[in-house]
Formats: C-alpha cells, structure tokens, sequence
C-alpha cells in the first residue's frame, strides 16, 4: 500500500484545524469534522492514481511511489504557498493548562492528545478485525487475486483503505497542531519517530505499536533531560539501527 | 434443472502459449465431474476460465441457475462468485497473517452469505474440528493438510452451489489425500452441492467423480461417462495412467 503520501496529509489536516479553528471552531472538533472530507478526497486521490497509474500496469516498482512522493509535494508547496513557512498554532481550554498529578504536572492537551489517539487507534483496530471491509483490506495487501475469489474487488477494498487512512490524518493532524506548533515541514521531524514506532512494534501489530510508542516516547524524555533538546531527534534513529541489527521483526514479530 | 455449467468451444491463451483449444464440458446439477490431465495440459486454466481470471478468446461458458442464463465470459470474477460459485484454487491461496477465522469469515464476504454465516462456521468447525481447535492461530502457521482442509471450508462459507476444486491432493501425503476427498465427498452430499475437480490423481478422483474429461494439451481427448468408462479407456490409460496402464 503506497502510505508514501500520509505524512503529508497529515500536515495538512493540521492546516486545515488551524483555518477551521480561526473560525472559532475548537481543534478536536475540527479534526472530527474533517474526516469525512479527508475520506472523500482520499478515495479521489486514489481513484486517479487508479485510472493513470495502476489501472494501466503502470505503477510497477518506483513509479507507483513516485506518484504519492509528487501528491506530497503538491500538497507541501501548496501549504507553503497559502501559509508561509512560518509555525502556526491553536488554542483551546485544554491548550496551555496542565493539571497536577502530586508532583508532576502533565499539559492537558497531551492528555488530550494521548486519549483522542487511542480511542482512535482502538476505534480503527476494532475495524480492521471486526468488520467485513476491515478483513478484507488486511487480506488485499497479502494476496488480491485470492481476495477476489472471496468475491471483493481489490480495487474497491483499496481505495477505500486509502480513504480510511486519509480520514485518520486528518484528526491525527489536529491532534498534532494540539500538542504543538506545525510548519510545512513538521513531518520531517516524525518520520524517524514513525519508522522507529513501526519497526519496533512489528508492522500490523496495533498493540506493538503502542508499547512502542511509550518507549520511544519514554526514551525521549530521558534524553531530553539528561544529554539536552539537541540529542532528542537521534533517540529514533539510535533505536531503529538497534532493532533492525538485533531484531529485524520488532519485539512483537512473529 | 436448477443448475448447469455449460463451457462450448473456449480457446485460451497466455501470450504466444496456447492453453486451451476448442473445449467444451459440461456440468448438471448435483453431479461430480472430474477434469484428469497430468502437469501443464489446461486444468487450472479452465477453471480460471469458469472464475473470469482467464478470459477465452473464443467460445461461451454458460451457467444457468434457477432457470437464469448467465454468460460468465462478460462478468468479472467478483460477479462470478456473487451467483453461487466458488473455486478452491492451485496452492490454496489462504491469506496466511488472518487467523483461521479470519480467513473463513472472508469466504463469506458475498453479501448472500452472510445471513448464513453462523451455520456455515458452525458446519465447518463440525466437519474439521482442527480448524475449530486452531481458529485463533495464523493460517500460514498451520500444516499443508490443515491448510487444504482451511481452503476448502472458505469456500464453503460462501453457500456455493457450484464448487471448482483444482487439485486438493497436491502436496499432501497420500493418508491426507485420501481424507481429504472423502471430506469433499462427505461435503457434497450434505449440502446439495455440484463439483467440478481437477486431479492428477486418477485412483482418488474416481472414488468420488460420477464421469469426468480427459484434458491432453489444451483439448478434450476423452469423456468418460461413468468412472468404468474411464478407467477402460486406452486413451486414459496411455496418457493418464503413464506407465501404470
Ligand atoms: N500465467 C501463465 N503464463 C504463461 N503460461 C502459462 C501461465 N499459466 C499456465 N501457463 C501455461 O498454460 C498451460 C496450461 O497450464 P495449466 O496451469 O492450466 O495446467 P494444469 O493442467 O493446471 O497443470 P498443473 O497440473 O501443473 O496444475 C501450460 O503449458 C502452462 O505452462
Ligand atoms: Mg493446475
């Protein structure tokens, strides 16, 4: 599955909080209002990758890749042409406050955050096991000509997870704009953190990821603390090399 | 008659590679019709044919059910699946990361399964009780006999009413082999249903076939109206048979 574009979408789910949040509307709302426009524009998105690329035979090796890499760029330029380059931020009630917990003191926008993201990735691992259409998008990726023995269409079954995906970006991004400012090029700094988190918890594995998650994120923080701000982005990538020499299939994989 | 498949004078082809010339079989309501022909001679081929995955250049397979004519030549393989048809393909074909479960409840995908799915499950847990023991277990974790038992309950869990079984005995040893086509035996007669098989294995597919086709290069050299009429064939017995007739 090309997810080549995702990081891209996901910045821009961030904008477009940011635009609807000018209007007054609160962040996390936006986010939710936003995915079904973003599942809309998904399915779009793939359909024409659909009719130019796969549909012709045409998106064998890079060139497949190399479509999403240009949907990213357009959608990267065009944010920065319509916002500048500069950090844009939000605000709520929950954005800025923390509460205390005895001695810690934890920002409330991370709980935020925290407890929007599970319940998202929980709604969607829910999904993925529990529905005929979830099923079946796990199946399409391991083998479409047996998909369509079942009688599913791949092409279908894809375009909708791409739609899915897409839609998932777009509360992703308001939670990003929540936990902090965004500029165009925010995805960078995640994308270690992304294949870190993926290749730790083992790909497809919704728990693994997780815990992956916690400890990346824990990892972080003690970084953070003890070496200083400047060590904290090679925290990713010291635990990517680690677990691709010691254990290429991540701490979950079978 | 409320089913028949009818394949009338279908050429297929791979490229330059012809696959098939001008075959025609037929298959009636609830019999077992076994296609014989040893490696590469068009088995798979015709049944991808009857699955729309292999378009003929020439010809017409027709399936009529309930007094409905259907030309399968125009209807993708999803539509195909949809009137009642289900294949257990070459190689089985399972979706090895789903759990057996999983991979039994995608064979109900079609929507007119659904309403049947807890008796189907219920049914195949019933009649392969390893496949209930393992449900939650991946089922590319699972043995060659098992999986073969796994893929031919999916295509059970559709409520075909036409089943295409392309070689259950390859790769199983020969106990695994004997049960498994008294399984589909046992299947068929339970559930009403028609089955059109491809095997190599001529001494199993005759235990269960009512007549069957020998399939030489690409063409029909035999039909053998019951399984005596196979088995006294000199054609049968020279090609087929090889060195055993
Ligand atoms: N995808 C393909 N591309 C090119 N040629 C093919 C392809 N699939 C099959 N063939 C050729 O078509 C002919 C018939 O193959 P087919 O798979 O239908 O035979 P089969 O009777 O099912 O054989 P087996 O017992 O090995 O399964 C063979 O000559 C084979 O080499
Ligand atoms: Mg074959």
């Amino acid at each position: 599955m090309p997810q080549v574009a995702h990081p891209a979408f996901l910045v821009m789910g961030a904008y477009a909080t940011y635009v609807l949040a000018g209007y007054g509307v609160d962040p996390l709302l936006a986010g939710l209002l936003l995915m079904p426009v973003f599942f809309v524009f998904g399915l779009g998105v793939y359909q024409f990758y659909y009719s130019t690329f796969e549909g012709r035979g045409s998106d064998q090796g890079l060139r497949g890749i190399a479509f999403f890499f240009g949907v990213a760029f357009i959608v990267q330029v065009g944010l920065i042409l319509v916002f500048g380059v500069d950090q844009q931020l939000v605000d709520a009630s929950y954005i800025g406050t923390s509460v205390e917990f005895g001695e810690m003191r934890i920002p409330k926008r991370m709980l935020v955050a925290f407890g929007v993201a599970l319940a998202l990735t929980s709604a969607l691992a829910l999904y993925f096991s529990r529905t005929f259409t979830g099923r079946a998008i796990r199946a399409v990726a391991q083998d479409e000509g047996a998909l369509r023995l079942m009688g599913a269409d791949p092409v279908r079954i894809k375009r909708w997870a791409f739609g899915i995906a897409t839609a998932t970006c777009a509360l992703a991004g308001a939670l990003l704009i929540i936990v902090g400012p965004v500029d165009p090029n925010v995805d960078r700094l995640y994308i270690g953190r992304t294949f870190c988190v993926v290749v730790l918890g083992g790909l497809g594995s919704m728990s693994g990821t997780l815990v992956a998650g916690l400890i990346l994120g824990i990892a972080e923080s003690v970084v953070l603390t003890t070496a200083g701000t400047a060590w904290a982005p090679a925290v990713a990538f010291g635990i990517l090399l680690v677990v691709l020499g010691v254990r290429p299939a991540g701490l979950f994989g079978r | 008659m409320a089913l028949e498949l009818t394949i009338s004078g279908i050429d297929a082809a791979y490229g330059a590679v012809r696959a098939l010339q001008g075959v025609s079989i037929s298959v009636k309501d609830g019999e077992t019709v076994a296609l014989l022909g040893t490696n590469g001679n068009g088995k798979s081929t015709l049944m991808k044919c009857v699955m729309g995955i292999v378009r003929p250049s020439t010809g017409k397979i027709e399936l009529k059910i309930e007094n409905k004519n259907h030309d399968l030549t125009r209807l993708s393989t999803e539509e195909i699946v949809s009137l009642g048809v289900a294949m257990v393909p070459e190689g089985r074909r399972l979706f090895p990361k789903l759990t057996v479960e999983e991979n039994l409840l995608l064979g109900a995908f079609r929507p007119q399964a659904r309403p049947d799915i807890a008796k189907n499950l219920a049914l195949c847990y019933e009649t392969f009780d390893v496949l209930k023991q393992r449900r939650g277990q991946l089922a590319g974790s699972m043995s060659g006999g098992q999986q073969q038992m796994l893929a031919i309950a999916r295509a059970l869990m559709s409520s075909p009413k036409l089943l295409l079984v392309d070689e259950p005995s390859v790769g199983l040893s020969p106990l695994l082999v004997s049960n498994t086509i008294t399984m589909i035996k046992q299947l068929k007669e339970r559930h009403g249903l028609t089955v059109l098989m491809a095997e190599q294995n001529f001494h199993q597919a005759i235990r269960i076939a009512d007549r069957g086709y020998l399939i030489v290069h690409g063409e029909i050299v035999f039909e053998g109206e019951s399984v005596a009429d196979l088995e006294a064939n000199d054609l049968v017995k020279n090609y087929y048979l090889g060195t055993a007739g």
